[in-house]
């Protein structure tokens, strides 16, 4: 008697799988195994019912039959999805997100007018009717801070930059500054997963696994959407990052991000142990697919087909990553141009290098993520070294794409969950401040292929409050990153739950054509 | 003249009401002089008057293709009338009826353009047209008796056939009208409109790169001349040109240089998108804010015709990207494509879902190994690839020998080979190449001055090459697009 692969109970007496049916009807059989994939089927035997009464018994026939089998419930077929819906002005893109919202009146947003209305009260007409965070909605007073550092203009279109981001003011001349990104979310998880996957609920797929998803893999030796995290600094005020944040949520589990560690390996048990040599690893991977096969053919699960790919994209990276990950061949102008920081694994300038490797490479997406900008108090302290951190990785990385020519196809962008209020958290003094997160206006910046380099897109009122021109809320701002990537945000859609879903979510969302090139 | 009388005569032996038709005749006569002399008689002088007229010349629109039916429904009725004759019989009446409809229509048609005040070249051959149509549907109603006893054969399908001419040249003005003059050819593919030579007949505005005819001009030709142009000239005011904008409509001008405040066509446009006077009128869209924005700071700034510039007006330069040629469509060669490929290593990527945006040739997986011989048996899909990704590859100076013939490649990454740039010169043929990666290659300045000819190559990359070495600390600092 032929058990089942993963059946280890020899006692149990023969089932189904040991009659002598078709194997389709097998598989039929076992497919109505999982609870998901009885659910759906009892709702359809619902609906095939109604059919039924209504055709008056004739409607049930083979081919009925045969509709049913193929419906939704399976694998949803790729085939001509892995296409841009046209021709992409960028290949590929890299997200340099900034966990805990950066403070945009101190970076970008600047308002020289505050200066003057240092520790007066914001109007109540400014604020309205907003409901705030726990953390200030009891303070007595909303006292205005202005920003504790000076703003000078740069590049030839002398747009304004904070001196907290010396680097970075070196190249406003190839940005699009936004300065009117707004959010619904006013805390760190819902904000970010707002961002990440368009819903602040958990469960969506983020821009990445989307573009995995409709565009495909460029490389077959590497995955085509990788999450890089800069090591935590504990002076600063941390929020947690998650996997959630690069989850496939309904869609395959391959086309999630591939996170590389901060330190240590980068890819954990990707080596082979001792005494196991690549010949050894591949045998052993050939049994198991087989063994996967067997149990794909028998549950009809998509997952084990997921499985199957990501084992062997694991023995390809046993190659590509410690290639990937070989800085030594670099030549010393990347080291003057990082900084001397970017040789240390998991730093942000690290990251930054690594990204441009992988761009090169031709990894899909990669995603950088830094935290510690909640910002809360201390921003005076705080905040320079946030962007001593991030400043030159950020201008190194464009600059190299730039040099390269790799700029030309690749769409950078740097963004984190949502604004800093323009009054302080806590007490105010000349020295020092704190400020709340603020989702009616924040500042991001876009570069590279699609966009339209050298402007300033949105304005905000004088206390960099709220929108008054031009709003970008995240649904359009995540909309135009698929548009620069040949992707129309309405096109790419996945059945699940009744609804084809998308990243833009179901509010109408729509490309912001100021933004593009 | 002579045949024509013949014809009566014949006629009035033929059928039994003989003497009517000459009378019958004799109306259909007046009625077509009457209906020649009626653009005489109520001049459309470009006033509006009385509101019934204008209220029942809207109904124009909607009557007018109850007589076009019924036109295009005689011919069919006629030929399927030769299998099924109680079908023809129908024909005539159907004919009849295409008459009265015809003459409500022209009457609607001139109490529109009456009342309206609207007067222009394509509203006058559009009348025309509906005069001449009307005449011709009467005299083939005339002449059908004859034709169906069979004894004057020609004439009556000789006038139908004029009818029908006539009926498209008419409902195309009409359609002008309505929808504008290059409604049909807007989106016709270009090939198409090289054949019909529909750029060659369409009067473009002095292009030259003055602010008015770049930013100005196409504003007001996409939303206003359709009905303030040479076709039709609502209220007398026409945004076709310069001259005639300038010189205003029949309340005077609408444009006072230096003024915005004054200027009628800037209050016209900017009032409440449900005001009676607002402009674009009949819940056309209106226009948007940044265009009103140059139109203010253009008549602020004096309403040139000639300044290059508006001050506090900086518009994104149109794109220079040279016109991309589509490619012919791969899609059947897609089945052998993938076999090779999987041969290969190398990839080819469809671009997009379009076949015409081509193809990529893909290396990366390869790249150690792909070489000038492998490179050499994608030729074969040469017209399709539009990108060549050779970065990091094996291939040599020999490459381009074989690249040259990619004739539609628009983007050539080469960075990290061993070329040397020997043989450059023969990307010359390549017009459509916009990009060109040598980074991190061996090119010298020397090798690279063929490309100097290619007019279209503007994105140059030579990082880290001997044409452009890097030097540690200011690698940060160095252009990296290298201007020829």
């Amino acid at each position: 008697m032929k058990l089942h692969p993963l059946c280890t109970d020899t006692d149990h007496g023969p089932t189904v799988m040991d009659l002598p049916i078709p194997p389709g009807l097998k598989q039929e059989w076992a497919a109505f195994e999982t609870r998901r994939q009885f659910f759906g089927r009892t709702g359809k035997v619902l609906g095939w019912a109604a059919l039924a009464s209504l055709l008056g018994g004739r409607g049930v026939t083979g081919d009925a039959h045969a509709a049913n089998t193929n419906g939704p419930a399976g694998p949803q077929a790729a085939g001509d999805l892995k296409l841009p819906n046209f021709a992409p002005k960028a290949k590929r893109a890299i997200y340099l997100f900034m966990s805990g919202g950066p403070p945009q009146i101190d970076l970008w947003d600047y308002k020289p007018n505050l200066a003057a209305l240092y520790n007066k009260d914001i109007p109540d007409s400014v604020r309205g009717a907003q409901q705030l965070t726990g953390m200030t909605s009891g303070q007595a007073r909303f006292p205005i801070a202005p920003s504790h550092w000076a703003f000078k203009r740069y590049g030839k279109t002398g747009t304004w930059v904070s001196d907290l981001l010396p680097y970075t003011a070196r190249m406003v001349d190839d940005l699009t500054i936004v300065k009117s990104t707004n959010t619904d979310a006013i805390n760190h998880e819902p904000a970010i997963m707002l961002m990440n996957t368009g819903n602040m609920n958990a469960g969506k797929p983020c821009l990445g696994s989307w573009l995995a998803y409709g565009l495909g893999s460029m490389n077959d030796n590497l995955p085509t959407f990788m999450v890089l995290q800069t090591k935590v600094n504990d002076k600063e005020n941390n929020q947690p990052v998650s996997s959630r944040l690069w989850s496939s949520g309904f869609l395959s589990s391959e086309y999630a991000g591939v996170g590389l560690r901060s330190s240590g390996d980068p890819v954990l048990y990707l080596s082979d142990p001792n005494g196991v040599d690549r010949e050894v690893r591949r045998k052993m991977l050939d049994a198991v697919n087989e063994i996967n096969h067997q149990t794909y053919e028998e549950l009809g699960d998509p997952e084990t087909n997921a499985r199957i790919s990501q084992y062997e994209m694991a023995y390809r990276m046993q190659t590509s990553v410690p290639e990937l990950a070989d800085l030594s061949k670099e030549p010393q102008s990347t080291w003057s141009l990082y900084g001397p920081e970017a040789m240390e694994p998991g730093t942000f300038a690290y990251n930054c290098l690594m990204a441009r490797r992988m761009a090169e490479r031709g990894v899909r997406f990669t995603q950088v993520y830094k935290r510690g900008w909640d910002v809360h108090g201390n921003v005076t302290g705080l905040l320079p070294i946030l962007c001593q951190e991030t400043d030159r990785g950020c201008y190194a990385l464009v600059t190299d794409l730039k040099q390269r020519g790799l700029l030309d196809d690749t769409l950078v962008i740097w963004a984190g969950e949502f604004g800093r209020t323009v009054y302080s958290q806590g007490g105010l003094s000349p020295e020092n401040y704190g400020r709340d997160h603020h989702p009616r206006c924040y500042t991001t910046w876009m570069t590279g292929g699609g966009v339209r380099p050298g402007i300033t897109y949105g304005e905000t009122d004088d206390y960099s409050y709220n929108v008054v021109k031009d709003p970008v809320p995240v649904r359009d701002f995540n909309a135009t990153l698929l548009h620069c990537l040949g992707i129309d945000h309405n096109k790419l859609t996945y059945k699940f739950q009744g609804l084809d879903q998308k990243l833009t979510g179901t509010t109408p969302a729509s490309v912001v054509p100021g933004l593009l090139a | 003249m002579k045949t024509f009388k013949d014809v009566i005569a014949r006629a009035d032996q033929l059928l039994p009401q003989g003497r009517s038709i000459r009378v019958v005749w004799l109306a259909a006569l007046l009625m077509s002089v009457e209906l020649l002399l009626l653009p005489l008689i109520f001049k459309l002088d470009g006033q509006a008057h009385g509101n019934w007229q204008q209220f029942l010349g809207r109904f124009h629109p909607l009557v007018v293709h109850v007589p076009i039916g019924l036109i295009l429904l005689v011919p069919v009725l006629e030929i399927a009338g030769l299998a099924r004759p109680a079908l023809r019989e129908a024909a005539g009446f159907v004919l009849k009826l295409s008459f009265i409809g015809c003459l409500g229509a022209l009457i609607l048609g001139y109490l529109l353009a009456y009342g309206g005040g609207d007067v222009g070249a394509v509203v006058t051959r559009h009348m025309w047209g509906g005069i001449v149509l009307t005449i011709f549907v009467l005299l083939c109603a005339l002449a059908r008796p004859w034709w169906i006893s069979g004894s004057v054969s020609r004439v009556y399908p000789a006038l139908l056939s004029c009818a029908l001419l006539a009926l498209v040249w008419a409902t195309h003005q009409g359609g002008s009208l309505t929808h504008g003059s290059n409604y049909l050819t807007q989106y016709m593919p270009a090939p198409m409109k090289q054949i019909l030579l529909v750029d060659y007949f369409q009067s473009s505005p002095a292009s030259s790169g003055s602010f008015y005819a770049m930013h100005i001009h196409p504003i007001f030709d996409s939303n206003c001349v359709a009905c303030h142009g040479e076709g039709k000239i609502k209220g007398g005011l026409r945004l076709d040109s310069y001259d005639v904008l300038m010189k205003g409509g029949k309340d005077g001008a609408v444009i006072v240089p230096g003024k915005p405040e004054s200027s009628t066509l800037l209050a016209r446009v900017t009032l409440p998108s449900d005001h009676k006077q607002f402009m674009p009128a009949d819940g056309k869209p209106p226009l948007k804010p940044e265009q009103i924005a140059w139109i203010r700071a253009w008549i602020q700034q004096g309403a040139s015709p000639s300044a290059a510039t508006v001050n506090g007006v900086t518009i994104r330069e149109e794109s220079k990207e040279p016109t991309l040629q589509p490619v012919g469509d791969y899609s059947g060669m897609m089945h052998e494509i993938l076999l090779m490929q999987q041969g290969q290593g190398a990839k080819l990527v469809q671009v997009s879902r379009n076949p015409a945006d081509g193809l990529v040739l893909s290396t990366v997986d390869v790249a150690g190994s792909f070489d000038d011989a492998q490179l050499a048996q994608f030729q074969k899909y040469a017209p399709y690839i539009v990108e060549v990704e050779l970065g990091r590859t094996a291939v040599t100076n020999g490459c381009f020998d074989t690249l040259a013939k990619f004739t539609n490649l628009r983007a050539l990454h080469l960075e990290g080979t061993g070329v040397t740039g020997v043989g450059l010169q023969e990307l010359a043929p390549l017009t459509q190449l916009t990009y060109l990666n040598l980074s991190e290659t061996k090119v010298t300045p020397a090798n690279l001055a063929p490309l100097g000819a290619m007019k279209n190559l503007r994105h140059i990359y030579l990082y880290n090459t001997p044409a452009q070495p890097v030097s540690g600390a200011d690698a940060a600092q160095s252009a990296s697009r290298s201007a020829l």
